[in-house]
Order: C-alpha cells, then sequence, then structure tokens
C-alpha cells in the first residue's frame, strides 16, 4: 500500500508565514517539531492530559498534540521561541522562571509558559488591577503536568511576573 | 544562585532525545503483547513489509543476542533472563515482541498493527501473595518465588515476650510509576566502517548503558558511544538499560540505518518499569511506658514479570527491610523478605526505591501504636528516636550525623502541633475532619561502595572526575553522571569555582557522552552526585590549584605557599602589585618552554577517583489535610518539611528536589496507582487514570532547614533528592488516618481507599 | 499514538458537511473541538476513513441570547460560553459546570455541542444542559429536526443522532422567574471527569415552596441522568435538609453506576446521595436569594 497523501498547509508560525505538505494525521505539534524544527513544543502524552505541547491558536492557549496541522492552515500560531527577544533576551516570564527556580528538567517548561502567558495576556485584557492570588495562578496552570518541581517554582515564578 | 543552563531550557534551546535527527533515520514502532501471559508462535511482517515507507519488522530470531541479566549479586536469588524482544513467551502486557522500522512513527504504528503474532495464552498471575505461595502457573522454571530470605538482630522473641502491648498491622504499598514528562527513548547509529555504535539515550547511566551493550550487542565497550541529552525528568526509570533499547540498537544495526524509538505514553505506561509494590505485616512490641522494644516484620516484593535486568528482583523488599528501624532506636529487629515475579511490568528503581513502602507501613503502624496506647504519636516518635552520633543501626548502618529530635521539634513547632491536636474530637456536622501526619525519616545518601554495603545491597559503585584548564584559562569539569534537571552542572560548578578559586561563568561541566567524560559506574541516582561527584571534584580542584599555584609562583619569582588565587586572579601575599591573570598562568604551563625545565609535568589537567563513606540525611515532613468524610475528598491543606542533608552547596536547588520530591510523594498517598484488570490488562494506560498531582493538589510548601554536616564526606555534604519521595505518602497517610480515626477507618493501603471512608461516615461497612 | 490515516474534509457550509457524512456514513466522523475525538483516533480506539471538520463552516459560531433563550452553535467553544456575561446571568449553571470541565487550553477548544455529541455519561456539559431542559437542532439529509435532550443520549457515546446527522446547535429555554442552581461534582483532582456530578435547577413560588425542579446526574448511569422523578418528593413545600436527604437516597437507590478507576459503585452511590442533597439545598438557597 501506498503512503498516504499529503496536503499543502501554509500557516502563520511566530510571525512569518510557514509552508509545509503534511499528510492529514500529523499533528501541529509534530508538524512544528518535525518540520518546521521548532522543537521547543514537547510531546509528553498525545492525550491532552499533560500540556507540554500547549501553543497560542490565534491567541488562545490550545493543545497541539490534539489539533491537526490541516486545520491550522490559515491561522497564527504562536510557540515558546517567540517568547524571547531576537538577541535571546528572556520573555519577563522567562526570567521570572529563571529566577525562581521555575524548572529543573525543563519538559513542562515551554508549555508551562504560554499557558502562563494567556493568564497574563487575558488579565491584561480584562484590565486586572489586582495581580493574581496564589489559587489563580494555580488553576490557570493546572492542566501542565510538572513532575519535577513540585510547583512552587513556577507559581512564585508567575506571581512575581504578573506582579511587576 | 539561579541556574547556568535555565536560559536555554525556557528559550525552547533544550535538546531532548525527540529532538535528534541523523541522516536517513528511519522511526520504530515495537508490537507489544495484548496478553499478560501467553507462550509466542510465529511472528509474520509480511502485510506491514507490503505497506510503503515500512522498511523492516524484526522479532527475536532475527538478532541473535545475550539476555539481559540482573546485576546484583546477592546469594538465594534466581534469576530470570529477559531477552530484548521475546521469544517463546510473553510475561506481561506490553512486553516487546518484535519492532517496526519506518519512514515515519505514524507509518511505523500503521505497520505494527499489520503483524500477526500467534499467542497462547496463559493464566495470569497478579497476585504475588499467591504467586509466592506457589499458586499459579510458573513463569519461570524453578516457580515464581525467586528469594526469600531474613534479617534477624538481636533478640526478637525476648523482645516481644517482655513485652506490654504488641500492635500489628498490614500495609499494601501501592505500585506506581516514576513517569517523567519525557518518556524513554534512544537513537542508535552505527557505522559500519569504524564498527563503532552511537546511543543517544534518554538516560541516568550513560556508562552502565555503554557495559550492558556490550554485553548484549557483542560489541567491546570501547566501540559503542553512549550519549545522554537532555533527559526530561528520570526519577530512576531512566536507570536501568532497557530491552527496547537493546533492541534499538541492534535493529540500527541490522538495516545498516540510524533508528529513532521515542516511547509514547501509552508504552510508558505500559511497559516502562513499574516501582514500589509491596505487602508488608509489622508487629511492633513496646513497653508500657511506649518504649520500642522490638520490631517484626515480613516485606514481599512484587517484581513483576522479570528481575530487573539493572536491579533485580530485590530492589524493593530488600531495602525496605534494611530501612525498616528508621529513626528509631531499635536493637530488636527481624524481617522475613521475599520476592515473587507476577505478570506485570517489572518493578525498578524509583525515587526512594524499597524505602517508600517500608517507611509507611513503619509510620503507620506507630500511629496505630499510639491510638492503640491513648498517647499523642508525635511524642511516642520523640521517646524512640536515635538521638547521639554516630549510631550504628540494628541492620549496619552508621547514621554519621542528625538533627533527628531536633527536626521532628522543629516540624511539629512550624506546624502548630500542639494547637492543632487539642481538644479534637469528631468534626460537627457539615465540617471537614481534620487531621495531622508526621513522618520523621531518615535517607541513606551518597550511595558509594560503603553506602551500598551498609544498605547490604550488591551495587557497583566507581567514579572518577577530571577538571582541566585550557590554554586561555577556562575550566572544564567532566563528570560520568548526566543531569536531569537537577541543576547539577550548576552545583558541580560551585564547587569547582570554589575549589579552584576562580569565577563561576569560567567553569563549564560537561556530562553525558562516554566518549569525553571519565566512567561513573552507577551514574546519576540514589541521591550520590553531590556528596561522590561533589567530593572527587573538590579533591581534584584542590589538586589542581597546588599546581596552579606552583606555575604561578614561577611567573612571579614567589614561594608557591605566597600565592594566592581569588575570583580568577593569580597574585602574591602581601605583595598586591606581582600579580597574573589565570590566562597568563595557563599559557605559561602550555607554551612556556622554560617552565618545563623546573616542572616536568606541568599539564593543567587531573582525575580524581573518589568512594566516599556512608552518609545518611534526615528531616521530617508534616501534613495537614481535611476530609470530608461524606465524599471521600482529602484536601490537602498544609505540606511541611524539615530537611537535614548537611553542608548544602546550592540551596536553591536543594529546595527544588525536596519540593519535586515530596510531591510525588504526595500522588502516590492520594492518587497514583498503576491498575490491572483480572486478566492482566492495564487499565491505568493514560493520564486520566494514572492520576499525577497537578498544581491545583498541592498546597505552598513549607521547608525549613537544619543542618548537622556529616563528619565523613567531603565538606560535610550529604545527598539529598529522594527525602519527600520517602516520608511524604507516610505524613499524609498518616493525617488522613488521624482525620477519620473517629470513624473507625484504618489506613492500610496506598492512594487513599475514600470508599471506606465513605462507607464509614453512612454507618456502613465497604 | 498516531492517528490512523484518514482523508480530511474541511466544508463551509451545512449542506456541504452533511453531504459528505451521508456520503460517508459510518467511515465519517464530524470533528468539532476535537478534545474527545482525537486522543481517540491517536489511540486508534475510533479510526475514521472521513473526518468532517465543522470548524469552518459559516455560522456555526453563533451564541445568542434573547427572550426565548439561548443557543450555542456547533462550535462556540467552551471557553466562550463561560466568558459570557448574559450566560453567566441567566445560566449560571453552565458557567459552573464549564468551570469543572478540564483546564483553560482544553476548553479553548472544546464545543459544548461536541461534549454532547461525545455523550460521556461522566461529563458534566450533558447533564448539566439535561437538567436546563436543552434541545438539539440536528442537520440531516432529510432536513432539520429537533431532539429534546431528555430522548437525546442513547449509552456511552452513544446519541439520537443518525451518522448522516450532526448537531447544529444547543437550545436551553429562558429560566423562569425565582430559579436556583447548582452544578456540585466530586473529582478526584480539579479539572477532572467527576466520580460523580449533579445539576440542580429549583424555582420556588412566592412562598417559598419549590414548584419545579430539575435533577440530573453524572457518573451515576449509562447516560446522564434524568433524577426529575425522584426530586418531584419536593414539590409543594420547602426545600429543607430532610427532604433533599429523601432525594439523594432515592436517587442513590435509582442509580445504575459503573465500578471504575475513580471509584466503586457503591462508593459513587453514596456520594451522589450526598451530593444531591447538598445541590438542592444549594440551588433552593440561590433560587430564594440566599448565598
Ligand atoms: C485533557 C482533557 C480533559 C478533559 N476533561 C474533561 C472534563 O473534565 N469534563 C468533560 O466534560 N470533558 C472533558 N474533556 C472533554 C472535552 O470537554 C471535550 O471538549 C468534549 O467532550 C468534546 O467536545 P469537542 O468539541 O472537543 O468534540 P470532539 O472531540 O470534536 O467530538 C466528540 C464526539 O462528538 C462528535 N461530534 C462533535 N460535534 C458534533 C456535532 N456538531 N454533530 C455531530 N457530532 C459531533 C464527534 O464526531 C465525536 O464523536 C477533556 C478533554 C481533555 C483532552
Ligand atoms: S502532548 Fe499534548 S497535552 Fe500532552
Ligand atoms: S521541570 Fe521537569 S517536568 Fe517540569
Amino acid at each position: 500500500m501506498s503512503e498516504p497523501g499529503r496536503t499543502a498547509i501554509e500557516l502563520t508560525v511566530n510571525g512569518e508565514t510557514r509552508r509545509g505538505e503534511v499528510e492529514p494525521r500529523m499533528t501541529l505539534a509534530d508538524f512544528l517539531r518535525e518540520e518546521l524544527r521548532l522543537t521547543g513544543t514537547h510531546v509528553g502524552c498525545e492525550d491532552g492530559f499533560c500540556g507540554a505541547c500547549t501553543v497560542h491558536l490565534d491567541g488562545s492557549s490550545v493543545r497541539s498534540c490534539l489539533l491537526y496541522a490541516v486545520q491550522a492552515a490559515g491561522r497564527e500560531v504562536h510557540t515558546v521561541e517567540s517568547l524571547a527577544g531576537p538577541d535571546g533576551e528572556l520573555h519577563p516570564l522567562q526570567e521570572a522562571f529563571r529566577r525562581n527556580h521555575g524548572l529543573q528538567c525543563g519538559f513542562c517548561t515551554p508549555g508551562m509558559l504560554m499557558s502562563a502567558l494567556e493568564l497574563a495576556q487575558s488579565r491584561e485584557r480584562d484590565g486586572a488591577a489586582e495581580p493574581p492570588d496564589e489559587a489563580e495562578i494555580r488553576t490557570a496552570i493546572a492542566g501542565n503536568i510538572c513532575r519535577c518541581t513540585g510547583y512552587q517554582g513556577i507559581v512564585d515564578a508567575i506571581a512575581e511576573a504578573l506582579r511587576d | 544562585m539561579a541556574r547556568l543552563d535555565a536560559a536555554r531550557l525556557l528559550r525552547g534551546q533544550g535538546h531532548y532525545i525527540a529532538d535528534i535527527e541523523r541522516v536517513g533515520m528511519l522511526h520504530a514502532c515495537f508490537v507489544r503483547s495484548p496478553h499478560a501471559h501467553a507462550r509466542l508462535g510465529a511472528v509474520d511482517g509480511g502485510a506491514a513489509l507490503a505497506l510503503e515507507g515500512v522498511v523492516a519488522v524484526l522479532a527475536a530470531a532475527d538478532f541473535p543476542h545475550r539476555p539481559l541479566l540482573d546485576s546484583v549479586r546477592i546469594e538465594g536469588l534466581r534469576k530470570t533472563p529477559q531477552p530484548a524482544l521475546a521469544s517463546e513467551r510473553v510475561r506481561f502486557q506490553g512486553e516487546p515482541v518484535a519492532v517496526v522500522l519506518a519512514s515515519s512513527r505514524a507509518r511505523a504504528e500503521d505497520g505494527a498493527e499489520l503483524v500477526r503474532v500467534e499467542y497462547e495464552p496463559l493464566a495470569p498471575v497478579l497476585d504475588a501473595e499467591a504467586a509466592a505461595a506457589g499458586a499459579g502457573p510458573d513463569l519461570f522454571e524453578g516457580g515464581n518465588l525467586l528469594y526469600r530470605g531474613e534479617i534477624v538482630a538481636g533478640d526478637v522473641e525476648g523482645a516481644f515476650a517482655a513485652a506490654d502491648h504488641v500492635v500489628s498491622a498490614r500495609y499494601h504499598g501501592n505500585r506506581y510509576a516514576a513517569v517523567p514528562m519525557e518518556a524513554r527513548g534512544c537513537v542508535a547509529e552505527h557505522d559500519p566502517g569504524s564498527g563503532e555504535l552511537t546511543l543517544w539515550c534518554s538516560t541516568q547511566g550513560p556508562h552502565q548503558l555503554r557495559r550492558r551493550r556490550s554485553q548484549t550487542v557483542g560489541l567491546p565497550e570501547s566501540h559503542i558511544r553512549v550519549i545522554a541529552p537532555d533527559v526530561g525528568g528520570a526519577f530512576g526509570q531512566k536507570i536501568p538499560a532497557h530491552a527496547e533499547e537493546v533492541a534499538i540498537a541492534l535493529a540500527a544495526r541490522a538495516v545498516g540505518r540510524p533508528v529513532r524509538w521515542i516511547e509514547d505514553r501509552l508504552e510508558n505506561l505500559l511497559a516502562a518499569p513499574h516501582a514500589k509494590e509491596q505487602l508488608i505485616e509489622t508487629e511492633l512490641a513496646l513497653a508500657a511506658d511506649g518504649t520500642f522494644l522490638g520490631l517484626r516484620a515480613r516485606i514481599l516484593g512484587d517484581a513483576g514479570a522479570y528481575s530487573h535486568n539493572s536491579t533485580s528482583a530485590l530492589i524493593e523488599p530488600y531495602l525496605s527491610a534494611g530501612l525498616m528501624p528508621g529513626v528509631y532506636a531499635v536493637r530488636d529487629y527481624s524481617c522475613e523478605i521475599l520476592a515473587a515475579v507476577t505478570n506485570k511490568s517489572p518493578v525498578a528503581p524509583y525515587r526512594g526505591v524499597g524505602w517508600t513502602a517500608g517507611h509507611t507501613a513503619r509510620e503507620l503502624l506507630i500511629e496505630k501504636a499510639a491510638r492503640h496506647l491513648g498517647v499523642d504519636p508525635a511524642a511516642l516518635r520523640r521517646r524512640n528516636m536515635v538521638d547521639a552520633f554516630p549510631y550504628e543501626s540494628c541492620t549496619g548502618m552508621l547514621y554519621d550525623s542528625g538533627s533527628y529530635v531536633a527536626s521532628l521539634d522543629r516540624a511539629l513547632a512550624e506546624i502548630g502541633y500542639e494547637e492543632l491536636h487539642r481538644d479534637r474530637g469528631a468534626p460537627a456536622v457539615g465540617e471537614p475532619a481534620v487531621g495531622v501526619g508526621v513522618s520523621p525519616y531518615v535517607e541513606p545518601t551518597g550511595w558509594g561502595s560503603d553506602g551500598a554495603l551498609q544498605s547490604r545491597w550488591s551495587f557497583a559503585s566507581h567514579d572518577s572526575v577530571r577538571i582541566e584548564i585550557d590554554p586561555s584559562g577556562a575550566v572544564t569539569a567532566a563528570v560520568g553522571t548526566p543531569s536531569q534537571g537537577q541543576g547539577h552542572e550548576t552545583m558541580l560548578a560551585q564547587i569547582v569555582a570554589d575549589g579552584l578559586g576562580v569565577e563561576l561563568d569560567r567553569v563549564r561541566v560537561v556530562s553525558g557522552d562516554t566518549a569525553g567524560t571519565p566512567i561513573s559506574t552507577a551514574g546519576t541516582r540514589a541521591s550520590r552526585t553531590a556528596v561522590v561527584v561533589g567530593g572527587a571534584l573538590a579533591l581534584a580542584a584542590e589538586e589542581l590549584r597546588a599546581k596552579l599555584e606552583r606555575i604561578a609562583a614561577y611567573l612571579l619569582g614567589a614561594e608557591p605557599e605566597d600565592v594566592r588565587i581569588e575570583a580568577g586572579r593569580v597574585a602574591v601575599a602581601g605583595d598586591p602589585d606581582r600579580e597574573a591573570t589565570l590566562r597568563e598562568v595557563a599559557e605559561a604551563a602550555f607554551y612556556d618552554p622554560a617552565l618545563r625545565a623546573r616542572m616536568p609535568d606541568p599539564s593543567l589537567s587531573v582525575s580524581r577517583f573518589h568512594d566516599p563513606p556512608a552518609s545518611y540525611a534526615n528531616g521530617c515532613v508534616v501534613a495537614m489535610v481535611e476530609v470530608d468524610v461524606e465524599t471521600g475528598a482529602v484536601t490537602l491543606r498544609r505540606l511541611l518539611s524539615v530537611e537535614d542533608c548537611g553542608t548544602v552547596v546550592n540551596p536553591a536547588l536543594v529546595d527544588g528536589q525536596v519540593r519535586g520530591a515530596l510531591v510525588q510523594g504526595v500522588g502516590g498517598a492520594l492518587l497514583e496507582q498503576v491498575r490491572y484488570g483480572e486478566d492482566g490488562a492495564l487499565l491505568s494506560g493514560d493520564l486520566r487514570r494514572y492520576k499525577l498531582p497537578k498544581a491545583t493538589d498541592v498546597p505552598a510548601i513549607e521547608l525549613h532547614h537544619e543542618c548537622s554536616p556529616s563528619p565523613f564526606t567531603v565538606n560535610g555534604m550529604k545527598g539529598v533528592g529522594e527525602s519527600g519521595a520517602i516520608a511524604a505518602p507516610a505524613a499524609v497517610a498518616a493525617a488522613v488516618a488521624d482525620a477519620v480515626a473517629h470513624l473507625g477507618v484504618e489506613i492500610e493501603s496506598l492512594p487513599i481507599d475514600t470508599g471506606r471512608i465513605v462507607a464509614a461516615a453512612a454507618g456502613e461497612g465497604s | 499514538m498516531k492517528s490512523a490515516p484518514f482523508t480530511y474534509h474541511a466544508p463551509t457550509a451545512v449542506e456541504e458537511a452533511a453531504a459528505l457524512l451521508a456520503a460517508h456514513g459510518e467511515r465519517a466522523r464530524v470533528l468539532a473541538g476535537g478534545q474527545s475525538l482525537v486522543p481517540l483516533m491517536h489511540r486508534r480506539i475510533e479510526r475514521p476513513e472521513h473526518l468532517v471538520d465543522l470548524n469552518r463552516i459559516v455560522g456555526l459560531d453563533r451564541l445568542e441570547a434573547d427572550a426565548e433563550g439561548l443557543r450555542i452553535g456547533a462550535t462556540v467553544r467552551q471557553r466562550q460560553v463561560e466568558g459570557d456575561a448574559a450566560v453567566a446571568a441567566r445560566w449560571p449553571l453552565l458557567v459552573e459546570a464549564i468551570a469543572e470541565v478540564a483546564h483553560p487550553a482544553i476548553r479553548n477548544r472544546g464545543t459544548v455541542v461536541g461534549s454532547l455529541c461525545n455523550a460521556d455519561p461522566s461529563a458534566e456539559l450533558p447533564s448539566a444542559a439535561l437538567a436546563l431542559g436543552g434541545t438539539i437542532v440536528a442537520a440531516g439529509p432529510d432536513g432539520e429536526r429537533q431532539i429534546p435532550l431528555a430522548r437525546f443520549f442513547a449509552g456511552p457515546g452513544e446519541t439520537a443522532l443518525a451518522r448522516s446527522e450532526l448537531a447544529l446547535e444547543l437550545r436551553l429555554p429562558a429560566p423562569a422567574p425565582r430559579t436556583g442552581s447548582a452544578w456540585l461534582e466530586l473529582a478526584r483532582r480539579g479539572g477532572d471527569l467527576p466520580v460523580a456530578g449533579v445539576a440542580a435547577v429549583v424555582g420556588l413560588d412566592s412562598g417559598g415552596r419549590c414548584e419545579r425542579v430539575r435533577l440530573a446526574c453524572a457518573n451515576a448511569a449509562p447516560v446522564p441522568l434524568d433524577c426529575g422523578r425522584e426530586a418531584e418528593a419536593l414539590l409543594g413545600a420547602a426545600v429543607d435538609e430532610e427532604g433533599a436527604a429523601a432525594v439523594g437516597s432515592a436517587v442513590a437507590a435509582a442509580a445504575d453506576p459503573v465500578d471504575d478507576y475513580q471509584g466503586s459503585a457503591a462508593e459513587r452511590r453514596r456520594v451522589l446521595a450526598v451530593l444531591v442533597r447538598r445541590a438542592l439545598l444549594r440551588a433552593a438557597a440561590r433560587a430564594e436569594g440566599r448565598s
């Protein structure tokens, strides 16, 4: 039996137009990693449970393992690689993670950052005046599993970044 | 002090195993047994090979190799060889039977579905107790009980005969698993010209893996290079040499192309090693005043389908038995140790290996004894604690130093134990039941050969390190123990920088590649890196510093003892004008011919072997829970730990280790369990059913520190990293037991059986 | 865990989607948020040859509240409903239930209608929508039809939809005055599917007596369990502890829960009795404007 057919797609990733030819069954996560070599997006379960693959699609966080790349055609995707500045200077969230030991092995980290980013952006949109309390932060990242840190450093990092 | 490699990982620039690509690389998918126990017939890959993109289907017969055998030398332990791919018999659901190589992982999965395998199902053996008793079909010739032995210390019979109270308990420690967020995986590439095999592998012990590979694949170790890239969590699961990794190495050689295998989550939960399951019976003899007179135990380890190649079927019950007395001054102790095979995924190390279940069983026994005697459980513990050091335990462990009582008292004070424990009867209607659990621990750390020996374990430990300075003055420290996120590079670099007197950013620590690093037979495990490797680096740095001082003395025209090296500047004491840079000193070592006449060996490279004596960390974990007894919902309100791991090099890294381990312990107490159906099929094959703690399941963790430097190790360091995994389950379990005591519910297994609480609250039996 | 190969269709009109479903029948699946379907496809438990993606169909993303009630289109995300002010004011039960569904990134994709079509008896939304008296509007080869949720769920993963039909929207009637509601569940971790869950809607007359009541339970039976009959006992009197507890016991007796990784059937029955009692009391209190 011959290999399954491919579909041409075009989408915007981290502000750049990217094209590819993909099997419809290829997930966005695999497309980013294997075709675009953006390996910062990690795959930890392919079931939607771990959150390691979290990216932003048209400005909201999604599981890139539960989205086929063909579905992202014409859409705008942001990955962890979009956070740091052109010379590698860390995003305030990344800087806070670094200062607060918000990571150990780093595998969950990209997904954590993208979930934290959504929290930061949605609070900005809503014009939230008070910084989020610990419970709100924990709820925002509860879909991202970290096996290493016990979450404390991550929660501290996000609290610090959203305070400043 | 922040980690040196953090920025790279935060930007998404890490290189994990799944990020590695080689030219012409094929993707592997294993065909795994759907049966827990079956005779294996023919494997037919014909239909799979007919798919475009499928390159090969390989079964055991396609690459002859030596099976994996456990490396432990303990008398009376029967060995159970495990082939890389099953032949003749499959012994657990998920055991690899064949491997399909294809153009993509998706295509390999298409192929794997089409491989036809003949199975003749056999009855599965799932109950370790029945297996030990000889019931059910044998997994191996000679029966399912692989080991029976005992520890006897002092006069146990006498102690029990003299007792005023005897309290006994049973505990079924749950089978759970490390579940690193990055599952296992490897890439193998064979160079037919040189005959060299390169293996990138998500592993904790590259050198051990190289040796195992050499034994099974039949290549000399010199022809095998193992590289551990960034590892996305390991916790013990990546210590063993895995059957799949052997198969991938063989497959790459067989097809002459690089092959990558990335384990998916289903495979990881199904076929990666499980951990910790033990069935424990305990009995405590007490005097009327609460003094512990004697302790008896029987520990049965459920080893799963093979005596694991890296460790053996004994890894759980044997280590459990050795530490059973814990922080208590028990002299009269006996323990029967058994290990049986069952049709489940084999058991291998996971953080706190062996110790978690034994510790929990003992602490729950003490809780029960306190309730029986009507005394405060914390006071009962304090009364029986070891309080003078060094102390040789009745099982032969030399507790070097510690703050057992001080840590307990500190923990009680910080949690406000007295307040919490005062006048607490049954909760008011509609109010949650509150409970507090105290779990003081001692943790063997820094395993070298002495530490292993004190745990009566056969464990090959041989570690050397190398520090080199290049002509530019840059320092490279090469170690055989890679990091899986503990931040070892940073901590080790600090030790080197301190030892040499140079700036931290001048030091680079390399690890993980057998081609460029000195051997560490054991790798990163057993809370040993700081003590063993850090100790070796401190010694090597001292030696190298002396060399630098001699060269500098020559350059500056001074005596070596007058040379001072500080923050990378070299100067003569009392003469600030005479100074040099480290670069000038290093350049002289390499390029100054005149130096050679005075110093025949000016090389700036020092290797050092180190095998420190055993050391023991200690501390106390306290948990406070609220239980909604009507629904069984348990909320962990507070989690507090007092840690004493001697001298600390990098407090932030230590705290990270402690917190991570604590939360893994909480998972084991409240959520995590590998489940099998009666047919031996796994029921916990995704992260919905295998529940890891989320951010909302744990409170802010409260950490406090005591410091009892080890009198035996370099700088007084002790290891850290497992205490929470050992002690937190007991703290949480004891807290729940405390909360539901008014209902007459005992905790006899973990994770907490909420069904029993709910039934008792409804006034019914479960 | 990679999906088996399939042909991907992204129709832009309902008729086009219906025609694709009619043409491919059993071999096709509808893709909405994909948060339940795609994991099953990765494990090859579901292996459609044709995947009909609704996400590019114009007009299915409408969320409209008016005097008649609420209409939630097939591609309206759970997150959107959760954040809608009109929904929060008039159908707070929906918001309360959605907040317990998974996590933000899942709710950003997952749809309300998809959750109903997925017909997981343990899920929040089927029971919540059932208690709110919802109706599904479906489109098929023979045009549109309306299916009340009371007749929609047929078993785990089974609905009254034909393979050739797709659900266009969920309609909820406007709430009556002096109505209070509550969603209560026991989950082992936040965001998990509940061990058991309860949706209660209580309407009071001007004297504080129970005039209307709807009750539906998650994970109590192979379908979201409509406990209207058990709850009827409350009619005509104030909802008190004793009355609510009696309904709880009746529900526990009527339930047919599973034994699974989250708990035994016996444990679920006991938990259901407690949750029903608490949910009814809370809904009644809210109807009175307390709490
Ligand atoms: C990690 C994780 C955690 C979750 N936790 C929860 C939870 O706690 N509670 C909970 O309720 N859910 C949970 N879910 C499921 C989630 O809510 C899903 O979004 C929802 O069940 C299905 O909605 P969907 O839009 O994603 O549907 P899809 O996955 O696209 O579809 C589901 C099924 O419905 C069919 N379908 C969908 N839309 C239509 C339509 N318009 N017409 C006909 N058929 C249709 C599909 O063919 C498919 O069979 C979780 C999911 C994940 C990944
Ligand atoms: S890989 Fe997508 S959620 Fe785990
Ligand atoms: S840092 Fe390792 S999983 Fe979070």
